[in-house]
This record gives C-alpha cells, structure tokens and sequence, in this order.
C-alpha cells in the first residue's frame, strides 16, 4: 500500500498496515479499561516500585506479551511454509528473513530471558530468605532497560525495517554493505540496551545470593533454583560481555567504516567467534534456571527430597564451565580444521555426562515418592522425555562430520527447539503455575492447566518432530520455501498444523486466568505443600517478608519442620536488609538510553547527545541520594 | 555392523515415512556414506539412552503414582545412591567414548582445509564461486558453467571454496555435507567416488534476499561423458 508522507508517497507492506491498526485498537481498549477501572495509581505505583515480587510480575508480563508477538512470527512463518511455492501474505524474501529474525532474537531475549529473570526475581529471595534482592533499585534499572530495549526492536517492524540477518546476525551479510538500512542497527541498538540490563541482574542476584541468604541457610542447603540461578548469573555476566563488545565493534564496522568483520584488515569468523563465544552459554543461561525449577517441582510433587543434591549441583557448576569450551561446535562448517572441529566435538559430547547425570536423579527422585501430578508436576513430566530428546539429537550434532550435513537444516531447528522450548518454555510455564499464588495469592485453574498441557505438548511434538526428517531431506533453514519436487509437502504441513495446536493451547492460558481471577479463591501460604521457606511467607508475599526471620537448619527447612511438628524457629537479629523506595529514577534512565539509541540508529547525533547527556544527569542525581539517611530518620534505625 | 545400522537406518526413518525419499540417508559417493554410517551410529547409540530414560520415567510415574492408598503416607528420604550415581557417570562416559573413535576419524579425514594441506595428484579441482545468489563452476582448462556442476564418476573431487561478496555455504546432500564458502579466504572440501546421478545443490548458509533459490545442479557423469562436456 503506498501513503502519502509529507509529499511524498512511501511504500508501507499491508502486514505493517494491520499491525499498526491492531495496536491502535488494543492500545484504545487497554486505555479506556484503565480509565474506567482507575487504575492510574496502580500503574504509577508500578512504575516507581523497586519490589522484587512487583519487579518480577512486570517481567512476566511483558515476557507473555513478547510471546504472543513472537509466537504469532512463527505461525506466521508456518503459514508461509505448510505447502510448497507458497505464497502467504506478504511473507515471501525479504519479509521472511525479517519474519524468522524477529522470531529468533525476540523469543531469545526478550521471551526466555525475561520470564526466566522474572521468576528469579519472584522466587529467589523467598527461596533463600531475603527480603529483597541486595539494589532493589539496580533491580528496576534492569528491568526498565529490557523494556526499553524491547520496545526499541519492535519499534523497527512498525517503521517498516524490521532486522533481517537472521538472530545471528552473521557478518559481512550484517554490515552495512549488504543490509544498509536501519533494521540491524535496531538489533545491535535495542540487544545493547536490554544486555545492559540483563548483566545488572545478574551482579544483584549474585550479590543477593551471596549476602543475604537466612541464617543457616548455607550454600550446602539452599535450593536448586537459587542454585542454578547463582550458576547462571556467573554465565550471564561473562557471556552478555562478550555479545556487548561484538555488538560495540558491528556498530562501528555499521556506522563509521571500520572493517573488524570484513574486508582486509577484519574477518567474518571473528564475529561468529563473539556471537557463539556467547551463544552457547546463552543456551545454558536459559537451561539452567529451568533445571533449578524442576528439581524443586519434582522434589515438591514427589514428597521427596532431591535424589544426589551435591550431584545435582556439581553438574550445575560442570554444565556452566563446560558450556565455555564448546562454542566452536556451531561453526563445524567455516573450515577451523581438523584438530579443532575434533576438540569441540569432544568437548560437546562430554556436557551429555552432566546432563545425564541431571536426568537420572529428577528419575530417582520420583522412585519411592508419593508422585502428585499437578499443572507444574506435569509440566516436569512433560520436560524429561522432551528435553532429552533434543539432548540426544545434541549428541548426534557434535559428531562433526556428521554435523556438516545437519548444520543450517531443519534438523538443527528441530534440534533446539526441542531443547529451548522443552526446557526452558516448559520451565517457565512449570514456574508460572508453580509461583503464581506466591504472586497473586490465587492459585490457577488444574483443569485448564492440563488442557493447556497436553495442547502445548501434542502440538510441539507435531511441530518439531518432522523437522528431523525434512532436514535431512534437505530442507536448509532461513529458507521460505520449497519445490514440489523436494517432496517436503505432508511432513511440513504437519509441522504447520501441529503449530496451530500449541498457538491454540495459549487460548486456554487466557481462560484460566480470566476464570482463576473471576472465581478462584484466595490460598493461604502453602497451597503445594511446599518444601522451602517461600511457602512460609504470604501469598502473595508482601513487601516486609521474613519478619521475624527463620532459622535453617537442614535443606528443605519448612518441610522437615511440617514433618516433625514444629514451627521454624526465628530471630530479629539479622543482617540489615536492602531498603526499598519509590523512584521513577530508573523509568528515566531507560527512557533516556532508548533516545540516545534512537539517535544513534538514525544518525540523529543531537538527540543521541540529548539522550546521552540526561542518562548521565541522571546517573550523577542517583550517586547523590542516599535513599538509607531518610528510612533511618523514619524508622529511627541506626544502620550498622 | 554396517548392515545392521543400514537396516535400522531403513526401518526407522522408512515406516517413520513410507514414500520420501531422505537424501542424507541414501549417500550417492563416499563422503557421505561415511557420514550417513556416523548419522546412523550415533542415532543407534542414543536410541539407547533414550529408551532407557522413557522406560524408566513411565515405570517411576506409573508406579509411585498418588493414589487413595499412600495420599497421606510420608515416603522415606534418601539422599542419594553411591553405586546408582556412579553408574549413571561412566556407562556415559563408556558410551561417548564408542562414539569418539569414529568421530574423530571420519572428522580427521573430512574437515575442509585451506589450500596448501591437499596433496592428492589424481583429484579433479574445480574452483566453486559463489555470489549473491549463484554460483559459478571454474574447471581444470577454463570453461565456466553457472548453476550446474558436472562431475566425472569415481574420482576424487576437490572443490576450491571462495565467495565474492558474503558468506554461503555449499552442499548436495546427496554427495556430503556442507563447507562454508567465504570472501577472503579459499576453503578446500573433497568429495570422493561419487555414483552415476543428478543430485541438488543448495546453499545452506542464510546469504540475503535470494538464499532460497541459489540452488544449484549437480550432475555425475561417466569419465567420457565429463571429457566431452568439457570441450564442448
Ligand atoms: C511457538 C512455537 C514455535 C514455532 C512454531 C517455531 C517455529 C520456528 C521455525 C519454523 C523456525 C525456522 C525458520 C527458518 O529457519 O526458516 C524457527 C526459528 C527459530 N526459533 Fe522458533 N518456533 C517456536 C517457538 C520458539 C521459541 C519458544 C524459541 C525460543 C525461546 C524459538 C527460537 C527460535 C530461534 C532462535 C530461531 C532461529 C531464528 C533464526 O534462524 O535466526 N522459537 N522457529
Ligand atoms: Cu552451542
Ligand atoms: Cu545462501
């Protein structure tokens, strides 16, 4: 469709057209719900809070918005593949390299990883007996960060240049010789910002996990999630550094003519070494929280205590160091040579061990237990054969010679699929059911669960199953279509009709949230039978948690306390806990880093000053308040 | 061995899918049986591991299941098992390792190399360049073809790798895997005894607008028929 624009008349696709209508009328609707319902104080409450249980909600909702958005990307994308020469909508070259990158890097960064941040924030410090993460506000910075960054990238789509070179983002294809318009200066710009926020959380869970557990609450005693959560905060800060330096040099090969990924003086393999050097503990960072949250789920479900817990941590630990020496494997095909292709096949096959190790304790775990198939227990269930299904085709992929005719095919799609969304999806929504009355005091609809369970899982499978088998037909992905003659036509119109299934399963999340909320009743603080301190607290858990604060004596301490009888026992005198304020301080900051960005992309240097300069104001006005004089006058503490 | 790995190479993709054809599976030259065997060993070996898993898991479930009967009964704690734990430790490791020695001898003999490490007299070079979105085939006495490879049957093939502009990748499934062909730096990929056929050629590494169709023919022929096409 062409709109006249200042005189001129711009060429705007028609799937741009309908995405701007949409937002407008849900944009319409949500305002008018907020007016009527007044519901202003709740959001400006929101935005200013430093809450952790506040914090966490917001990632999670966010996290579900991006997933629609991301999860229609790839209806979208199924659409366009279910039968050969198709010719969906608008989505053929161009739109389908945007489509699949915008379905990648969203799904990456601002679906797992925000859900996955957000449970941590939820259930972290309940878990280990904070009162709040240890920078409540670094906390809203981070967060404020992310959504910035995640407005940015899906402000490209709606100005019609959306990223297209893949969530790789490879060079030269990269650079602004072959992708010169602004689309992948949004990806670098909006990644940039967002990672900012993800490496501020990852010191303050650090930190949080380190200074504030409850007294007693030794390394040796603490629970799974928090564990792996501990891991992958290690992994994050070095990983995110790594992808923020690759991004800084693309920037400048983009925007000011340097050449490290191309031309004589730079090399297209050097950024494939930063982006994987990253990437594949990237892939950890999203396994390894949803390990934790099985292994307290099915602890939980079983009656039991975890089966091996210095085993099941030390393979943590392993995965985590492991996961810094494989990333080679990605690039069996760039002709590194025989020796390391070796390495890195070696390397790969030994984080099976780990990994299996995992799998046989979460088994052993339910051997001799009461095993109660609930939402999040069936999640978990559902997990284990998923997930070592996408483990087993890892194996067969780190076979590097074998792995030169799976790499870039569909069996790689079906590949990490089956691993991201076996675990780390399936975690999330295992987590979500799990945690949610500690958010809301309300526990979700089983029935509708289970509906939502099976969909999710027949679907997936439909999906993700022939994907195998068209891959080594020869099916290569990023590609958006195919020929009759490739004889792909039935297994790819499965995968099509199996993603309906799993789009349809979230029909039933919106179901039961509508009902739990219309109908569901108030739980009290242990609606699971639940093993550890966050069943101790409120539901939902209130802003002045642990007071008084209990005393751990053994892993599992509110359990061995029902158990036996007794009550927890607790103490006043404790470590003094992070103060919490209301601030829009870090609403700003955000906001001020997405203008700048926002210059930089368009070259607009003025504004990127103006963004640049107020975030640095800001920076200077945060290092000269000092939130503990005021809460000492108030409360007439003396701090330490 | 080999025919027993043929065999559930067969049946397991076959009544998986009566009817296509999967073309990594039916290696058409050397290169690629070897790698189809390792597809197809590896596969073999994990099936282990999976069903091992599956078994157990429904057992667990099935077994341990709440029901009326134990709804209120407290199971005993174990902390652990020694001898279990380490049982899952190094059957792993035992099996990883049976899947090494293969790896890393089809790995050590396949890996693309720069052009100094080939040494084979009798090979065929052809130099492969690759260009947004096509690719041009440069044979031994300078005659050029653009999306159609010929080949002579039974040799040993050695394709010299160098694109003009981004990185693509080169692959007929059919005869081996992939090599990625980038600027700026020639990549060496053999291919060896390629059988009689026309095979597809495609490129496999995301290159821009057009990735999707640069794809490429590739035909082997007798030694004669290659001699003729050659001067023709
Ligand atoms: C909801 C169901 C989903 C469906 C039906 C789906 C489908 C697909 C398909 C067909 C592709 C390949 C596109 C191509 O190569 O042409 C793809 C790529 C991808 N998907 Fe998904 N996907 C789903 C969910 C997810 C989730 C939950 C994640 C991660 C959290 C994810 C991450 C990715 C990534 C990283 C890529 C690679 C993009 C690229 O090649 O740059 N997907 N998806
Ligand atoms: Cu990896
Ligand atoms: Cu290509």
């Amino acid at each position: 469709m062409t709109i006249p624009f200042f005189g001129k008349s711009i060429f705007v696709p028609s799937d741009i057209i309908a995405a701007w209508i949409l937002s407008i009328v849900l944009g319409a609707i949500l305002f008018i719900y907020v007016m009527n319902k007044r519901k202003w104080p709740l959001i400006w409450e929101y935005m200013r809070t430093t809450n952790h249980r506040k914090i966490g909600t917001m990632y999670i909702l966010f996290g579900v918005i991006f997933f629609l958005r991301a999860g229609t990307d790839a209806l979208l994308i199924r659409l366009q593949l279910a039968q050969p020469h198709a010719a969906f909508w608008v989505f053929q070259q161009e739109k389908y390299n945007e489509l699949f990158t915008t379905h990648g890097t969203m799904m990456i960064f601002f679906v797992a990883m925000p859900l996955l941040i957000g449970l941590m924030n939820v259930a972290v410090p309940l878990q280990i007996g904070a009162r709040d993460l240890a920078f409540p506000f670094l906390n809203a910075v981070s967060f404020w960060l992310f959504l910035a960054g995640a407005i940015l990238f899906n402000m490209s789509f709606f100005f019609n240049s959306a990223p297209n070179a893949g969530w790789t983002g490879y060079a030269p294809l990269s650079t602004d010789t072959f992708t010169p318009s602004v689309g992948n200066d949004y990806f670098v710009f909006s990644l940039q910002v967002s990672g900012l926020g993800t490496i501020f959380t990852a010191i303050n869970m650090i930190v949080t996990i380190v200074r504030h557990r409850a007294p007693g609450m030794r390394l040796t005693r603490m629970p799974l999630f928090s564990w792996a959560t501990l891991i992958t905060s290690f992994l994050i800060l070095i990983a995110f550094s790594v992808l923020s330096m690759g991004l800084y040099l693309l920037m400048f090969d983009r925007m000011f003519g340097t050449g490290f990924f191309s031309g004589d003086t730079g090399n297209p393999v050097y950024w494939q070494h930063l982006f994987w050097i990253f990437g594949h503990p990237e892939v950890y960072i999203l396994a390894l929280p949803a390990f934790g949250i099985f292994s307290d789920i099915i602890s939980t479900f079983s009656k039991k205590r975890i089966f091996g817990y210095p085993a099941m941590v030390l393979s943590i630990i392993l995965i985590g160091f492991l996961g810094f020496m494989v990333w080679a494997h990605h690039m069996f095909t760039v002709g590194l040579g025989p020796m390391a292709n070796t390495f890195f096949a070696i390397t790969t096959m030994l984080i099976a061990v780990p990994t299996g190790i995992k799998v046989f304790n979460w088994l052993f775990t339910m051997r001799g237990g009461v095993v109660k198939i609930t939402t999040p227990m069936l999640f978990a269930l559902g997990f284990i054969p998923t997930f070592v299904m996408g483990g087993v085709t890892g194996v067969m992929l780190s076979v590097a010679a074998a792995n030169f005719q799976y790499h870039d095919t569909h069996f790689v799609v079906a590949h990490f699929h089956y691993t991201i969304i076996g675990s780390t999806i399936l975690g999330i929504f295992a987590g979500i059911y799990f945690w949610y009355p500690k958010v809301t005091g309300k526990v979700l609809d089983e029935k509708l669960g289970k509906w939502h369970f099976w969909l999710f899982i027949i679907g997936f499978h439909l999906t993700f199953l022939p994907m195998h088998v068209t891959g080594l037909q020869g099916m290569p992905r990023r590609v958006y279509t195919y020929q009759w003659g490739d004889d792909l036509f039935a297994l790819n119109l499965t995968s099509t009709i199996g993603a309906f299934l799993m789009g349809s399963s979230m029909l039933f999340v919106g179901w039961n949230l509508y009902k739990t909320h219309k109908h569901g009743k108030k739980v009290g603080n242990d609606p699971w039978d639940g093993r550890t301190l966050e069943w101790t607290v409120q539901s939902p858990s209130q802003e002045n948690t642990f007071e008084p604060m209990p005393i751990v004596k053994e892993m599992d301490p509110f359990w061995y306390a029902k158990v036996s009888g007794e009550k927890l026992r607790t103490t006043n005198n404790t470590r003094p806990a992070p103060i919490s304020v209301n601030t829009i301080l870090p609403f700003c900051i955000a906001f001020s880093l997405s203008i700048m960005s926002l210059g930089m992309i368009y070259t607009w240097y003025l504004l990127a000053v103006l963004g640049g300069a107020s975030a640095f104001l800001l920076f200077i006005v945060r290092s000269l308040t000092d939130e503990r004089k005021a809460y000492d006058l108030k409360e007439g503490h003396s701090n330490e | 061995m080999k025919n027993i790995l043929i065999r559930i190479r067969l049946l397991v993709f076959a009544c998986l899918l009566t009817g296509c054809d999967i073309s990594v599976l039916d290696p058409q030259s050397k290169t690629a049986d070897n790698q189809a065997f390792l597809i197809s060993f590896s596969f073999a070996l994990m099936m282990i591991v999976l069903i091992i898993v599956f078994l157990l898991m429904t057992r667990f479930v099935w077994k341990y299941r709440e029901t009326e009967h134990n709804k209120n009964t407290i199971p005993k704690d174990i902390k652990g098992n020694k001898k279990l734990e380490l049982t899952w430790t190094i059957l792993p490791i035992l099996l990883l390792t049976v899947l090494a020695v293969p790896t890393i001898a089809v790995t050590y003999n396949q890996s693309a190399t720069t052009p100094k490490a080939t040494t084979q007299d009798d090979a065929i070079h052809i130099d492969v360049t690759a260009q947004q979105f096509f690719w041009t085939f440069t044979y031994g006495n300078g005659k050029e073809s653009t999306n159609e490879l010929v080949i002579p049957e039974n040799k040993s093939i050695v394709f010299h790798l160098k694109s003009t502009d981004v990185i693509h990748s080169f692959w007929i499934p059919s005869l081996g895997g992939k090599t990625d062909v980038l600027p700026e730096k020639e990549l060496v990929y053999k291919i060896d005894n390629p059988k009689k056929g026309t095979y597809d050629g495609k490129c496999a590494e995301f290159c821009g607008v057009n990735h999707t169709k640069m794809r490429f023919t590739a035909r082997v022929v007798s030694e004669e028929t290659y001699q003729k096409w050659l001067t023709k």
